[in-house]
Order: structure tokens, then C-alpha cells, then sequence
């Protein structure tokens, strides 16, 4: 048995070298240059036998060691199993140790400018997972074009703080009532979708969006973006260096000295609440009928109508206030670039919110920041190799799908249990 | 006397040129097991699709007779004829939510009530006292059909992880949670092995006397519907060919036609 296993895998890494000279062979083999105003090709054989080698020895260690049900032979690393063992355990104490993490994180030693600008960044990616998690993880309906209501979150965030001088705390809320209204808008046509086909309507719907803001030139000055977005004050007092005579700004109110991280750390304080709105409201809302109602029809749709479960409300509720998430980020979005343009709202952003939802264990609010910060430290970890970053990105994606394949968080807690000392562990 | 339910009028189903139900009339008591039984094809998931709003009837009409009311069946469409009329249903192949616990598939059923309770969620968020009541209300109905089929001590596990026959009997009292007038029972025994149809049997027979529930069952399994059903109508090719007791029912030429065929 275990010669035979052995040979197995050695045939099956053949092949998988194979397959891998098959596509890298003339995708990266086979390269035109320019000689002499003609183009010639150069071979380059040796990049791709490494490829080879590599995808082939790859594909031999994981049949060896993670395929291999076989446990005298494939050694499953004690590590992995205790990661494994430790995620899926301790989950509420991996939460509450972050949350404190993140609370005193600005005013730890080595926290610069750099490291602010990524965790803000990283917690806005947490919200917009978190409001994800709502549609995706939890009612189940595949949402690929969710950076439309982040961008529709942002946009009439700044147009009213533009036109009507409105402050932050008056723009947040009509941003997210403007996204829900847009999450219903598309709610509607796909009431009777399910799997690829409200994959493909959405991902459509996020386009469609892009595409309005950069041609609607009057409202949204289309390409050129929107500037001059007000900043965010603190309770009326700006972050301002130089204040104009007799105001009070935030430095000058508490007598400290002017420096620009100040603003950094109230916008990364505010996006760490709205975040945590966010996950509150997620798991409270999980517990109340909606909530369950919401799962129900991700479970089954026909035993929902069987029972009374009113689908159409049920699913434009989790569309509403999924998209309402994602407004209130474009929000913060808006306020902290100061300026933005359709450029910020592409489809890759939505598959990146998505990929953070999946990867992280549909439903589970630990997974996604979990997720988040693997797949978005890690680009800006190999942020100075450019684009191959976007390989170190997807071979993330590939290792989290073969090491958890439901997810780094996979485990469902049921919202509510009768064993008394169940509930409280 | 027994007091009439549900009143099957004429009711005609066509997919396309095919005719799945062909002017089918009966009736349904309210303290009764009625079986519909029939050889395969007979359009007797069809019926349970009309009266249940999953299909719209081509003609004919179903009028189920609360205390003081008659609603027409035809008005309601798929999810407010559980949520109005209080028709419950379960299906063929069974459909629970398999990745929730078994406590939480019970409260789904419950959904309408608490989500009223809940004041369309807004209430809930703030856990108001009048929501907190409702809902350990609910969990309180829960517990006593899970006692009653006694998985009370499952409650917290996923129901895709339940045996098959506890899968079958978990639908049924889903089912009973919305608290229906009347139950569609779909081949409720399908699968199950004696001593589990034995089961099934004893609770039908209870929601039947104590529940007061009139129940419409849907039946291969000749020793359920010969044991308990206190009325039989037999379809065949979408055409009612008998109606009676179930002893009737098993000397009636025109049924061992149907299932068996005729001597040559």
C-alpha cells in the first residue's frame, strides 16, 4: 500500500509538471523581442523548467502530506493541526484580544505614519466584509458587485458635504440610507436569482454604477474625480495646522502641539467604531428573527415558504442593510481620501470584498478580519515587488482553500441554544 | 360529527397540453387523517403543490373552513398560505435547514409571530421585554414538540447531522410549529424502517386527537395508511377513481385495478 501510494503521487506530480509545461511553456517560455526591427523569439527554457520543477515537487509534497488519508505514511504536520485545533476553539478569545489590540494600537512604539495608513485601510476592508458577511454569509446571496454601494456610500457623502456644507456626522447617515435604497433598487430584479445567475446580475449592477459615475458629468465630474471633500472635525474642532484667527481647532482646544498624526489616529478611531458598529449590529441582528430568517434562506428557499417566511422582505432587508454597511465605509472613504473618482470602485475591489468573505468562513465576523489582514498584509508586505504582489495575493487564496477549505472559520455557532451551559461557554 | 376542513372543488391542474390534476373534488375533516394515495404519477405532489400555493390551480377552487371563516386556498400565494391560511406543509425529499441546529429550524417556523413580536426588528435590537417574552415563548413550544419526539436533547445540533428517521419527524413538527389548521404530510414514512414508521404513527395519531389538526397525507406505505387514516382517496392518472374507509378502500376492485392491473 504504501509503495503503491508512493507511486501514485510520483505519476500524479509527473503530470501536474506536465500540465504546468503545457501553460507555462509558451506564456513565459516563448517571449518576442524586437532585433533589428523584426521580432524574434527568445526562448527562455530555463524560467520554465523552474516552474516546472516547482509545480510538480508542489504538487508531490501535498499529495504526500495534505491529501494523503493514509496517517502511517503523509505526516500531518502537528502544527497545522493545532492551528487548525486553536481556530476553531478559541474564536472568541482570538476576537477579544484584537479588539484590544486595536484599541491601543496607535500609541504602540513602533506604530508610524505607514503602518497607520494600512490599518485604516485594513479596517475599512474589515467593515466592508463585515457588511458583506450580511448578504453573503449569512442570507447567502453571491454579491458580486458590492462596491457599488461603497462607491454610493461615498458619493453622496460627498456631494452633500460638498454642496450643502453638511458635517460628517448629517452626511453618514443619508450616505447609508442612499446606499440601502440602492441595495433595494437591485434587490428587486433579482428576487427569483440564486448562485451564478444573481452572481452575474450583480457583478452587471456594479459596473452599471461605475460606469454612471463617470459619465454623469454634471453631478459627479465623471473622470476628474470629486475634490475638496470636507475633512472629518472632532466635535466641530478641525485638524488644522495654521487655524484662522479665532478658531478653535483640535490642537489649540487641548493644548497640544500640531501634528498631523493627530488626524490619522482620530480617522483611524473612527473607522475602528464604525467597523465595530458594524460587527455588533451583525451579531445581535443574527440573533433576532430576521436574522435566522436570513440563514433559513440561505439553508433552503422552498422550506421558508413553506412555513410562512416571507422571501421577497426577507432577502430586500438583507440587501438594505448589507448595503447600508458598505455606504457608511464609502463614508469614511470619501472623508479620509478628501477625494474620489470612479478609479476607487472597480470590480476588483468588489472580488477582493468577496474573497475576504469566503475566505474567512462565510458568517463568521473573526474570519473575515482574520482574512483581511492575511490577504491585504500580504500585498502590502510585497508591496516593493510590484505586481507580482497580486501572485503572493492569490497563492494565499490557493494555500487558505487547501489548508481550511470552508474557510479560515468554518465553524457555526447557532444563535440560539437550549442547553443552559451551552449558551454560556 | 365530524366538521369539514378543506373542501377540494373541481380542482384542475394542466402543465402545458399535460393534465396533472383532472377535476379532482374531495374533502378533509378537521379531527381526520385523510390519505391520498395513488400509483406513482398520479398527481398527488400536485395537489399538495396547489393547495399549498407552490403551483397556481388552472381551475377549480379550495376552500379551507376555519371557525368563522372560509378562505379560498387560490388567493394565496406560495408563503401566505403558511403565513395566513396556516397551511403547513413537508416534503417528499426532506427539506430542513441542515447547517442550523435543531432548536433554531423550529423557531424559523416561528418566524411571523416573533418577527412581529420583534417590531419588524427594530424592538429586538433593544431587547424589549415584550420580544424577550415572545421568543422564550417560543423556545418553549420548541422544547415540547422536541419532547414529544424526544430530541429535546439534540436541540443544539445540526439537523443535517440527525438520523434520517429524526430528519422525517423534526419536518413534521417544524411543520406543526406555525400552528396550522391544516398538515400536508408527503410521504412522511418514506425511508423509515418499521419500529420508526410505528413512531410516525403514534404522532400523527397524536397531533390528530390532542392538536386537534386535520392532517392530508401523502402515502406508499400501506401499513400507515391502512393503520391510521380515517379516510382514503385514491387518485389515479390525476382523476379521483375512490373515495371511502381505508378497509373500503382495500377490497375496491377499481384501486386493485389501478395498482395492480387487471386479469386478462
Amino acid at each position: 500500500m504504501r509503495k503503491n501510494f508512493l507511486q501514485s503521487s510520483i505519476k500524479d506530480s509527473l503530470f501536474t509538471g506536465l500540465i504546468a509545461l503545457a501553460l507555462f511553456g509558451p506564456i513565459v517560455g516563448l517571449r518576442t523581442v524586437a532585433k533589428n526591427e523584426v521580432l524574434v523569439v527568445s526562448p527562455k527554457w530555463f524560467i520554465v523548467l523552474v516552474i516546472v520543477v516547482v509545480c510538480a515537487l508542489g504538487r508531490f509534497l501535498t499529495n504526500l502530506y495534505i491529501y494523503n488519508r493514509d496517517q502511517k505514511y503523509g505526516i500531518q504536520s502537528t502544527i497545522g493541526k493545532s492551528i487548525t485545533n486553536f481556530l476553531d476553539t478559541k474564536g472568541t478569545q482570538i476576537a477579544l484580544s484584537a479588539i484590544i489590540f486595536s484599541v491601543i494600537f496607535p500609541f504602540l512604539p513602533f506604530t508610524d505614519r505607514y503602518l497607520m495608513d494600512i490599518a485604516i485601510m485594513m479596517l475599512t476592508y474589515i467593515m466592508l466584509g463585515w457588511g458583506l458577511n450580511i448578504v453573503i454569509g449569512l442570507a447567502g446571496l453571491l454579491d458580486l458587485g458590492y462596491v457599488a454601494f461603497y462607491a454610493v456610500g461615498a458619493y453622496s457623502y460627498a456631494l452633500f458635504a460638498i454642496h450643502f456644507g453638511w458635517s460628517f456626522w448629517i452626511c453618514l447617515p443619508i450616505a447609508g440610507i442612499f446606499a440601502a435604497m440602492f441595495g433595494v433598487l437591485l434587490g428587486f430584479p433579482v428576487l427569483r436569482l440564486r448562485g451564478d445567475y444573481l452572481a452575474i446580475v450583480t457583478l452587471a449592477f456594479g459596473e452599471m454604477i461605475r460606469i454612471l459615475l463617470l459619465n454623469w458629468y454634471q453631478l459627479t465630474k465623471g473622470p476628474d474625480g470629486l475634490t475638496g471633500i470636507p475633512r472629518p472635525s472632532f466635535f466641530g474642532l478641525p485638524f488644522k495646522s495654521f487655524p484662522d484667527e479665532g478658531e478653535q481647532t483640535f490642537h489649540t482646544f487641548f493644548g497640544l502641539e500640531y501634528s498631523p498624526m493627530q488626524r490619522i489616529i482620530f480617522l483611524y478611531y473612527l473607522i475602528l467604531v464604525l467597523a465595530l458598529i458594524t460587527n455588533l449590529f451583525t451579531i445581535k441582528i443574527r440573533r433576532l428573527p430576521i436574522g435566522r430568517a436570513w440563514e433559513a434562506l440561505r439553508e433552503d428557499e422552498i422550506a421558508c415558504k413553506s412555513l410562512g417566511v416571507n422571501p421577497r422582505n426577507t432577502k430586500l432587508t438583507a440587501f438594505a442593510i448589507g448595503a447600508m454597511f458598505g455606504g457608511f465605509a464609502g463614508s469614511f472613504f470619501a472623508t479620509r481620501q478628501a477625494f474620489i473618482s470612479p478609479e476607487s470602485f472597480t470590480f476588483i475591489e468588489s472580488a477582493i470584498i468577496v474573497a475576504i468573505v469566503v475566505l474567512g468562513g462565510m458568517g463568521s465576523q473573526t474570519g473575515v478580519v482574520l482574512a483581511t489582514i492575511f490577504l491585504i498584509g500580504l500585498i502590502e508586505v510585497f508591496r516593493d515587488f510590484e505586481s507580482y504582489r497580486m501572485i503572493a495575493f492569490g497563492g494565499a487564496m490557493v494555500l487558505i482553500m487547501i489548508f481550511r477549505p470552508r474557510g479560515i472559520l468554518a465553524t457555526r455557532k447557532p444563535t440560539i441554544t437550549l442547553q443552559k451551559k451551552e449558551a454560556a461557554k | 360529527m365530524t366538521t369539514k376542513l378543506l373542501d377540494v372543488e373541481n380542482l384542475t391542474m394542466k402543465f402545458g397540453g399535460l393534465v396533472a390534476i383532472d377535476d379532482l373534488s374531495f374533502s378533509a375533516a378537521k379531527d381526520q387523517i385523510t390519505s391520498i394515495i395513488g400509483p406513482n404519477g398520479a398527481g398527488k405532489t400536485t395537489v399538495f403543490n396547489c393547495l399549498t400555493g407552490f403551483y397556481k390551480a388552472t381551475a377549480g377552487s379550495m376552500f379551507l373552513n376555519k371557525e368563522n371563516e372560509r378562505l379560498n386556498l387560490k388567493k394565496f400565494s406560495d408563503f401566505k398560505v403558511a403565513q395566513k391560511a396556516g397551511v403547513a406543509r413537508t416534503f417528499q425529499n426532506i427539506r430542513l435547514f441542515p447547517q442550523m441546529s435543531v432548536l433554531e429550524n423550529l423557531m424559523v417556523a416561528q418566524h411571523n409571530k416573533l418577527m412581529d413580536a420583534s417590531g419588524f426588528t427594530i424592538l429586538g435590537l433593544f431587547n424589549a421585554s415584550s420580544f424577550v417574552n415572545k421568543e422564550k415563548e417560543a423556545v418553549e413550544i420548541s422544547k415540547y414538540w422536541l419532547d414529544i419526539i424526544g430530541l429535546t436533547h439534540r436541540a443544539d445540533d445540526d439537523a443535517g447531522d440527525l438520523p434520517y428517521g429524526d430528519q422525517r419527524k423534526l419536518e413534521i413538527v417544524r411543520a406543526m410549529c406555525i400552528n396550522p389548521h391544516l398538515l400536508c404530510l408527503d410521504e412522511p414514512a418514506a425511508g423509515l424502517n418499521a419500529k420508526e414508521s410505528a413512531e410516525l404513527n403514534k404522532l400523527l395519531l397524536f397531533i390528530k386527537n390532542e392538536k386537534k389538526t386535520g392532517i392530508l397525507l401523502i402515502e406508499h406505505d400501506m401499513s400507515v395508511v391502512m393503520e391510521i387514516s380515517d379516510h382514503v382517496v385514491v387518485l389515479n392518472y390525476g382523476k379521483k377513481i375512490f373515495q371511502g374507509s381505508a378497509k373500503e378502500t382495500k377490497n375496491s376492485p377499481a384501486v386493485i385495478e389501478a395498482y395492480l392491473g387487471t386479469e386478462e
